[in-house]
């Protein structure tokens, strides 16, 4: 379906209208389930998260006007937000990073092999310019929602070490885009 | 110009922090302190979105994953107090609904070929169908992409019945019925409609599900009850 098609939708939502929520459930669901499962890694939490989100979206249609992002991006970050809240409330890190280490990557690339829009194209060539190992970091903690203290392990850094190196990082992506 | 500070200090600002919020880095604090202030600064959530807007380009690696079939039924069960349902047929004889059905359908074809004549055709289009009907538990909703010509049905609530088919019927107009195929899995059934029958699929058609013998109608029409139908519309 096309951004139009699916903004419509959530507008329609937001007038309480049951049949559009349908419609965008059919249209959305595989994406967002797509989502709670890479970032959250278990199936069973993946699916009560989903429903968790669909409530949410709901609820929350009438704020999609006003955000001013694309459908789908508002979508996902949705469905982002809640679990990554899910993943902080989890007690230990290091359940974190057991259960990190049996996401697969995916393979080949997929980002980059499906991604044609110019301003998509321009994130990632940006995150390019960045060294390989940071780049990979910010594109982890997007895609996995990987905490500072979980990467501040996984590197074996002090946090603050991390999050210096993390917002240099962001720092350089910015002026990339924006330049 | 170059806004990296020397290397012994920590970056910071709003933008560093919405942009952290966006990326998820924070700890479960620190993010509802976040949450907070997007509810409450405008210019702080204008940073946010800003970010999402350039992260969402990274959007395309999460592989879609159909979700299991129950879900969305819990989640009507949540909002709206519906039971989750089960498919108990009702037998309500077809014959007198079907009439009513054609006579709606004909009465909104004649409505969509009066907006046909004020409107220039338009680039190729989506059309949604949510399917329902009175004392039935099956919600469907058919998906149609113009372009690649695919009909996509999902059945959003109810269980298809485990010894009979259902089968997807196209009605145009005051026409018979066609058969489309049969639901294939309650997830997500593709349907590739021949160019003939495409080009009858418009805003105003009828898309209804009725149940059959397993394989489908013996006679090339609907023979069991209508379980749900719905107009088509635009989007």
């Amino acid at each position: 379906m096309t951004p139009e098609g699916i903004s419509e939708l959530i507008s329609r939502v937001s007038l309480r209208d049951r049949a559009a929520f349908d419609a965008l459930y059919a249209s959305t669901s595989a994406k967002l389930f797509g989502v709670c499962l890479r970032v959250l890694g278990n199936r069973t939490e993946a699916e009560d998260a989903l429903q968790d989100i669909y409530v949410k979206i709901w609820n929350k249609a009438d704020r999609f006007a006003v955000a001013g992002t694309s459908p789908i991006s508002w979508l996902v970050a949705v469905a982002r937000n809640h679990c990554i809240d899910r993943l902080r409330a989890r007690k230990r890190v290091s359940t974190d990073l057991d259960e990190a280490s049996d996401i697969a990557e995916p393979s080949a690339n997929p980002e980059q092999s499906a991604i044609a829009a110019g301003e998509a194209r321009r994130l990632i060539d940006c995150l390019d310019q960045l060294d390989a190992a940071r780049a990979s970091a910010v594109r982890g903690a997007y895609l996995n929602g990987d905490s500072y203290e979980l990467l501040a392990q996984r590197h074996k850094v002090p946090l603050n070490t991390m999050r210096t190196w993390l917002r240099r990082s962001l720092l350089k992506l910015k002026e990339c885009l924006e330049g | 110009m170059s806004t990296t500070p020397p290397d012994d200090t920590v970056p910071d600002g709003d933008d560093l922090v919405a942009a952290e919020y966006v990326l998820g880095v924070l700890a479960a604090e620190e993010r509802r302190e976040a949450a907070r202030r997007i509810e409450t600064d405008p210019t702080f959530a204008r940073l946010v979105t800003r970010w999402q807007e350039y992260f969402g380009a990274l959007d395309d690696g999460f592989e879609p994953v159909s979700a299991p079939h129950y879900i969305k039924g819990q989640v009507d069960h949540r909002l709206f107090g519906t039971d989750a349902p089960t498919l108990a047929m009702p037998l309500w004889t077809s014959l007198a609904f079907w009439r009513g059905l054609a006579l709606a359908a004909l009465v909104l074809a004649m409505i969509g070929f009066g907006r046909d004549l004020i409107q220039p055709p338009s680039s190729p289009a989506q059309f949604v169908a949510s399917m329902v009907a009175d004392n039935s538990p099956v919600r469907t909703v058919a998906v149609y992409d113009e372009q690649t010509k695919r009909l996509k049905v999902t059945v959003v609530a109810g269980d298809m019945p485990p010894d009979r088919s259902l089968e997807l019927w196209l009605i145009a107009g005051s026409e018979a019925p066609v058969s489309l195929g049969l639901m294939k899995s309650p997830q997500v059934t593709e349907f590739t409609l021949p160019q003939a029958v495409a080009a009858k699929l418009r805003d105003g058609t009828t898309l209804a599900l009725s149940v059959e013998p397993l394989g489908g109608s013996p006679s090339g029409a609907p023979t069991g009850a209508v379980v749900a139908a719905g107009t088509v519309r635009a989007i």
